[in-house]
């Protein structure tokens, strides 16, 4: 069982919006998908959903295209948070829609989260705070019992104890492996804590698909200090400048070698200090527009 | 499969339905009502006239055998079921719902026909009852088939191609305010259509009867409405929903739509005026105002930047 997107791509008024998007998505991971703003990351699963016609590419569910057999499209759940039919309806009113949709749909445990988090059955979706509509979206999403569930900034608007619930209860979906999920957050640090793997957006295209295990293994945060106020070549050809306090520099080497490591201690550095490498550094290391050393007086 | 989907739809419009028909219902009995009471005052032996037993469509004084209402009520539900599900986003859970485009495209239009249709039935049926209940002492009402199921086909006929056109309208026009502007001038303008068309048939060479153009009418009606039908059909399989909100959502339409345009409203404007000069400024306005109408966000935009350049 495995959903393949392959070379999809979407252009809206002329504007490459997404370009060339592969990748593969198996039951089991929890996929995170980060890029700055207006990269094309909702742009990205609304033509995964078939809401905007793809230029080019296709949806594979279980090797059947999702456009030439529609009955697959019911294995992806997919619920916009922008934009959805929900706002009318009262929230005892919503599964009648998504058990037509979603056979597997669970409207007990529906019933039992919305328990759980304090939600008025009676309240009509629209009236609900950001935060509340968000938290409903995610409970329609896990009782939908899809394989594959997209989540588009889930955690906006929620508070840190309903995020903690929210984040335990997708680990505990996957811990079967019989789901899998694909989200989107700005919130890196709450992605950190639950992705195995990482897709990195950038112009359009996807520049990068990590494996955080593996690229925890190949890449590394170090803290530098220099007699020297002059960067090393050895940096500005390998590395990230996250962040320059004085004369301490912290930065992210993506592929760290024994070369690399040689050349740096050749330096005779004052302070050569691994830090813990969090998703941030590898957002910052890859999405920033230039080295960072440019910044630098 | 096929249940679940008419229950989707079903669940999703029943209030909608629930609403067109209360409206035909109340609107046919206000109706009744009125004539009756108008009746009462002239002092006839018969509310239906002796015509109801031509094979022509009736309308009398007091009786009409299908209403004006019901014929509204098609055309204010073509436009409804179609711009609700874009406007209400209920388009996006349809198209990730699992069911072909196709197949909801065709069971959510077999639905409101027959919605729509039963709509009919009970209305006429509630119409007729109420005529026959209220009908004055010593008033007859006296009915025939041949007026009756011309006038029902007709109707039926003219409400479906109304229905059809606002149908497709919806489908292609995604701001609300639009839509009505355009479907109301459209339908507006038929009647000019009607006008300019009845006097070139009934005279020579084709010298249609009355009956002859009824039942021509009835065809061109329907014919119309399984064009718009089947192509709608074409259209929505490639509906892309990031158009959503733009005047036209299917953006290759706008050449066409611009050409059409100017065409019609110049044709209709135009048809028998002797005065060219007229018919040139005719001509030039509808030019103008189809440029500026389908193209008008860019101009705005260009505006805007204009300003923005000015100002700056």
């Amino acid at each position: 069982m495995t959903l393949q997107v392959k070379a999809l791509s979407k252009a809206i008024n002329h504007q490459q919006i997404i370009e060339d998007i592969s990748f593969d998505w198996a039951p089991g991971e929890i996929i995170g998908l980060v890029g700055r703003n207006g990269v094309g990351k909702t742009t990205l699963f609304r033509t995964l959903t078939n809401q905007y016609v793809a230029e080019q590419g296709q949806v594979l569910i279980d090797g059947q295209s999702t456009t030439r057999h529609p009955l697959q499209q019911r294995q992806l759940f997919f619920l916009d948070g922008q934009y959805n039919f929900l706002s009318n309806y009262r929230l005892w009113e919503i599964p009648e829609f998504f058990r037509l949709v979603y056979a597997q749909f669970d409207q007990q445990r529906y019933q039992d989260l919305l328990v759980q988090f304090e939600l008025d059955r009676n309240s009509q979706y629209r009236r609900l705070s950001k935060g509340m509509r968000a938290l409903v979206n995610l409970i329609l999403a896990l009782t939908s019992n899809a394989t594959y569930i997209i989540l588009d900034e889930p955690f906006d608007g929620l508070d840190v104890i309903v995020r903690e619930n929210i984040a335990t209860m997708v680990i505990d979906e996957v811990a079967d492996q019989q789901k899998g999920f694909l989200i989107s957050s700005h919130d890196l640090n709450e992605l950190d804590g639950l992705s195995d793997r990482v897709l990195l957006l950038k112009d359009s295209r996807l520049v990068q698909d990590y494996h955080l295990e593996e690229i925890r293994e190949t890449a590394k945060k170090l803290q530098l200090v220099f007699n020297d106020k002059t960067i090393p070549a050895v940096l500005k050809e390998h590395s990230q400048l996250i962040r320059v306090s004085g004369r301490v520099l912290v930065v992210v080497i993506t592929h760290y070698t024994p070369e690399i490591d040689q050349q740096l201690r050749a330096l005779n550095p004052v302070l050569l200090e691994e830090l813990p490498l969090t998703l941030e550094d590898l957002f910052r290391a890859n999405l920033a527009h230039d080295t960072g050393y440019q910044l630098m007086k | 499969m096929h249940n679940q989907l008419d229950r989707l739809i079903w669940r999703r419009h029943r209030r909608l339905f629930l609403a067109l028909g209360a409206l035909a219902l109340f609107a046919n009995v206000v109706m009744v009502i009125i004539a009756l009471s108008s009746r009462q005052t002239a002092g006839a032996h018969q509310l239906v006239g002796a015509s109801i037993h031509h094979w022509a469509t009736y309308k009398g004084d007091y009786f009409t055998a299908y209403s004006y209402w019901l014929i509204f009520v098609y055309w204010l539900a073509g436009l409804l079921l179609m711009n609700q599900d874009l406007k209400d986003n209920f388009n996006q859970f349809l198209f990730t719902s699992g069911f072909s485009r196709q197949r909801v495209y065709w069971t959510k239009l077999r639905q409101s026909l027959v919605v729509l249709l039963g709509i009919s039935i009970v209305t006429i049926a509630v119409q007729y009852s109420l005529y026959w209940l209220m009908k004055p002492h010593g008033v007859s009402f006296t009915l025939a088939w041949p007026g009756l199921l011309t006038s029902w086909i007709s109707g039926l006929a003219v409400a479906t191609g109304l229905f059809a056109i606002c149908w497709f309208a919806a489908l292609i026009i995604g701001q609300t305010g639009a839509l009505i502007v355009t479907v109301t001038g459209f339908t507006l303008s038929l009647m000019s259509v009607g006008a300019i068309s009845q006097p070139i048939l009934t005279n020579r060479p084709f010298s249609l009867s009355g009956s002859q153009l009824t039942w021509l009418v009835i065809g061109v009606w329907l014919i119309a409405a399984i064009i718009l039908f089947v192509w709608g059909a074409v259209l929505y399989q490639h509906l892309s929903l990031e158009h959503n909100g733009e005047y036209l959502m299917v953006p290759r339409l706008k050449r066409p739509v611009y050409l059409v345009f100017v065409i019609y409203v110049t044709g209709i404007f135009s048809w028998g005026d002797t005065n060219w000069m007229a018919d040139v400024v005719t001509f030039l306005i509808t030019v103008i105002f189809g440029y500026a109408w389908l193209w008008r966000p860019r101009i705005g935009e260009r505006l805007h930047q204009w300003r923005a350049r000015h100002d700056g």
